[in-house]
């Protein structure tokens, strides 16, 4: 879709800046709000989810530098070893640019089969215009209707249902919701 | 709690953002842009009190408070 640069918005210029960096270094997706965000739906949000397969500390440390050299602080930590230990016990790494302290990007290790399977089933979407691959739509919808399950999730999983109508399977997101009651419930 | 209504109200932009491939984006990119406009005029009122840097420290559970180029 034609889309003038002008209307991409702060949330979608700081997004595409750091998946950009992510992806030199290893395989990742954007999960859960921001996939409804940037696909239409109106509300706030400060962060933006990410998980990241595993990678080395090494691998690490050159990834944690390069977002120090364009300007991504750690809120946590100005060391890459603190960091890398973040990750390594499930913990969520936020990363801001180091003039301002929003938007931020939470980073995570991905965790289990679930997480595996959501990289595995990675996919870019040409309604957001944005060049970042993102968790599958039937995925987000099936974690936001089996397991976050607020009112903001559940209006999230409605707004995809609506825009993403030819991709929603609802065999797929019976066996996710399965694996959701498997491994996180 | 928000009742029937306002999910009704998520559908009718949902259609809307289907159906207007060309024409949401703009509406949605002001919408957003103005949320993070309001937040910097806040964060810079904040900044300016006597207590204000403390308050954002907390409020953004800041650890790495060095790094932060905008508390200075």
């Amino acid at each position: 879709m034609d889309r003038q640069i002008s209307d991409r918005n702060i949330l979608d210029a700081f997004c595409e800046e750091f998946c950009a960096i992510i992806d030199k270094y290893c395989q990742y997706i954007v999960v859960s709000g921001f996939l409804a965000i940037a696909s239409g739906r109106t509300r706030g949000t400060e962060d933006i989810d990410m998980i990241i397969e595993r990678i080395s500390r090494d691998k690490f440390e050159a990834l944690f530098r390069e977002l120090e050299y364009h300007n991504f602080l750690c809120m946590q930590s100005a060391s890459f070893v603190e960091a890398y230990d973040y990750l390594t016990e499930n913990l969520s790494l936020r990363f801001t640019k180091k003039d301002k302290p929003v938007p931020e990007m939470e980073v995570k290790f991905a965790k289990d089969l679930l997480d595996t399977y959501q990289l595995r089933q990675r996919i870019k979407l040409p309604l957001t215009g944005l060049k970042v691959w993102f968790s599958n739509v039937n995925i987000n919808i099936a974690f936001k209707e089996e397991l976050l399950k607020s009112p903001k999730d559940m209006e999230d999983a409605r707004h995809l249902r609506i825009v993403f109508k030819e991709m929603v399977d609802e065999h797929e997101i019976k066996e996710v919701k399965k694996m959701i009651r498997e491994l996180r419930l | 709690m928000r009742d029937q209504s306002h999910m009704e109200q998520v559908e009718r932009w949902a259609n809307f953002v289907r159906d207007n491939p060309t024409q949401w984006k703009k509406i949605h990119t002001k919408f957003i842009n103005a949320l993070f406009q309001k937040n910097a005029e806040v964060i810079q009122r904040l900044l300016q009190q006597p207590n204000g840097k403390q308050k954002l420290i907390e409020l953004y559970d800041i650890k790495n408070v060095e790094g932060c180029e905008w508390l200075k």
